[in-house]
């Protein structure tokens, strides 16, 4: 069984022709297609019906999130591997959920008739043909990024989404996290606080780590793994790293703050550089890392945006997104130990939004007994003076992708709409595609505003 | 005129001594009350300008004060550990004199306030500075012993002006 190709169905009523003609009706925008779509699927009262497609490292991290969500009721499984499988199976039976598992989506299509929504987290290059038979057949789709691993697979989603009227979500979860609506929406919409964006940059290190293995035991035939276009076991296990299967890290960790790059610029780049290169793995295909700068039209001026990924190194000051301005810099990252506010000497006071608790004041580390280095002196003439340190006071007191999916279940109740339906995370997917195109071409890339348009 | 005139240089000790008498005991009853502060964290509803909350949901944590007898600290826990290493005070006396510490500041800090016994009442306030000053110059804390000769130092003034008190609850 290989990919089917995405084709479009029959076209019916679009999601915004629906929303136009509900509002014209003096029904409410956000509640009435939603609801209407919703209500199709014939759910009893909240709960709603939960198929999950893959249950490798992401799908358990969904499963584990869902899992803490009330009215998500688990009804089937879905993976190649009957390792991954049955552990699915087993752990959700632990938890409550006797499901049906299936070897694949489109035997699970076939049988599951009370699905409401699915869940895919597989390997990027089966989200395309999963995603697309899912909303066809019906189902609100919440897909992980990467959308796809090629942008006519990225586009196929988009087109069937609004072909079918269906809700589909990608996963990147930063877009519902409320440290970073709140720091969006709040400091750098209504407060301003960095003034005019100059510079942002990003990086996201990791250490040297093995390839993955699996018990000798549960290995997969290879009629098995051709089947589904993987060529061996480790390929499989390790489908981030050749490019037949995934984007390589700058598609798995990038696109999650290539995509904060683009949200909080609210626009997309106009062109990129980059360099990179497979380094030191042995029998990888994507490279190690890659350093990329984006240039940003916005509406005071340019902003570069420099952004890198490395997996050779140490964690290296960890993953974040910094964003700096006239007037200040906020470094944001999912680690709150790594979010930091910073205002310049120069900028009119903050007090007005920290007593609003946008923001919070750093205390001042305690001066040691023997500090006589005076820390805060300057050691160059031509330093700016030390700035101001502020904190992000919001707190996230859940899993990390669990808000991103509690609004796609409150989208699919008809309460509210996605934080990032899949035409806007088709934006970042193609200022990642294009960073790609960047590094292995070595040159200068430009961007078109019609490119970020499926 | 000449009466006249005395009286009106006989004000300015008066005036002096209240002053230190106000000085004195505001300072003493207030650090003794902080001794008895604490703050706590709480998560509330970040709220936007119309004072609903927030759309995205958000909680923020938000530091607040408070005072409550079990929040009773006498020193902070860091200097605690450095007179604990000191030979030459032992645990006995530190934790009798931990326990009644903030009390004692509170209690001298109100009679100079209301001039209750002022002498005898000055003369104790000093003498706790100066048991204050024996534990700073073990830990050479000299910045502190500094400050506490400052304390001392207007407390022996305000004693040397005893003799234009007035404004008292007590005639010592």
């Amino acid at each position: 069984m290989s990919p089917r190709d995405p084709s479009p169905g029959a076209v019916g009523l679009g999601r915004r022709r629906f929303l136009k003609t509900a509002t014209a009706a003096g029904i409410s925008m956000a509640l009435a297609p939603l609801r209407s779509a919703y209500g199709q699927a014939g759910a009893p009262g909240d709960a709603i019906n939960v198929a999950l497609v893959g249950l490798g490292a992401q799908g358990r991290v969904l499963m584990d999130a869902m899992l803490k969500i009330p009215g998500v009721r688990f009804v089937a499984v879905c993976d190649i591997w009957p390792y991954a499988r049955t552990y699915g199976q087993r752990y959700l039976k632990k938890n409550g959920f006797e499901v049906r598992a299936y070897e694949n989506h489109q035997d699970m299509l076939e049988k599951e008739r009370d699905v409401h929504a699915v869940i895919v987290a597989s390997p990027d290059f089966w989200h395309a043909p999963i995603t697309n038979d899912c909303l066809r057949a019906g189902h609100h789709v919440y897909c992980e990024k990467m959308m796809s691993n090629t942008i006519e697979g990225a586009r196929s989603m988009v087109r069937t989404m609004k072909e079918t009227g269906k809700l589909l979500q990608i996963g990147h979860q930063r877009r519902s996290n409320p440290r970073y609506l709140v720091a969006r929406n709040r400091l750098l919409g209504e407060a301003h606080l960095l003034g005019r964006i100059t510079a942002v940059n990003g990086q996201w290190n990791r250490a040297v780590s093995a390839d993955l293995g699996w018990p000798n035991h549960t290995a997969m035939t290879p009629e098995l793994l051709q089947r589904y276009g993987f060529a061996d076991m480790h390929q499989f296990r390790n489908w981030r790293w050749f490019k037949k299967y995934g984007g390589g890290p700058l598609s798995d960790l990038g696109a999650h703050q290539i995509d904060i790059f683009n949200w909080f610029l609210d626009t997309t780049p106009s062109t990129v550089i980059g360099s990179g290169g497979r380094d030191y793995y042995e029998g990888h295909e994507w490279l190690d890392n890659a350093m990329v700068i984006y240039e940003y039209r916005l509406p005071d001026g340019m902003a570069r945006a420099f952004y890198q990924v490395q997996t050779t190194t140490s964690a290296g000051g960890g993953y974040f997104e910094q964003f700096m301005g006239t007037e200040g810099t906020l470094r944001m990252s999912e680690n709150p130990k790594y979010t930091t506010i910073n205002r310049e000497a120069a900028a009119p006071p903050w007090d007005p939004w920290v007593s609003r608790h946008f923001l919070a004041p750093q205390k001042a580390p305690a001066k040691s007994d023997d500090d006589s280095s005076g820390g805060s002196e300057k050691v160059d003439a031509r330093e700016t003076a030390e700035l101001a340190g502020y904190y992000l006071p919001v707190i996230l007191t859940k899993a990390i992708h669990q808000p991103h999916l509690e609004n796609f279940f409150n989208a699919v109740r008809g309460k509210g709409a996605l934080n990032c339906p899949a035409d806007e995370a088709f934006k970042s997917e193609m200022a990642v595609f294009k960073a790609i195109e960047a590094v292995e071409s070595r040159s200068l890339v430009t961007c078109q505003p019609s490119d970020f348009t499926a | 005129m000449t009466e006249s005139t005395n009286t009106q240089s006989d004000c300015g000790p008066t005036l002096g001594v209240l002053l230190l008498r106000a000085w004195l005991g505001v300072r003493a009853v207030l650090t003794g009350i902080e001794k008895f502060s604490d703050t706590r964290t709480l998560q509330v509803p970040l709220l936007d300008a119309a004072g609903k909350p927030d759309s995205s949901g958000a909680v923020v944590e938000v530091t607040q004060k408070f005072y409550s007898l079990h929040s009773y600290h006498a020193i902070p826990d860091s200097m605690k550990d450095k007179f604990a290493q000191e030979p030459l005070l032992p645990s006995l006396l530190t934790t009798s004199y931990y326990a009644v510490l903030g009390w004692a500041l509170i209690a001298l800090g109100i009679a100079v306030l209301l001039g209750l016994w002022t002498r005898a009442s000055l003369f104790l306030m000093g003498l706790l500075y100066v048991s204050l000053t024996v534990g700073l110059i073990l830990i050479k804390q000299d910045a502190g012993v500094a400050w506490l000769a400052i304390h001392v130092a207007l407390i022996a003034v305000a004693l040397s002006l005893c003799r234009h008190n007035r404004f008292t609850l007590t005639r010592s």
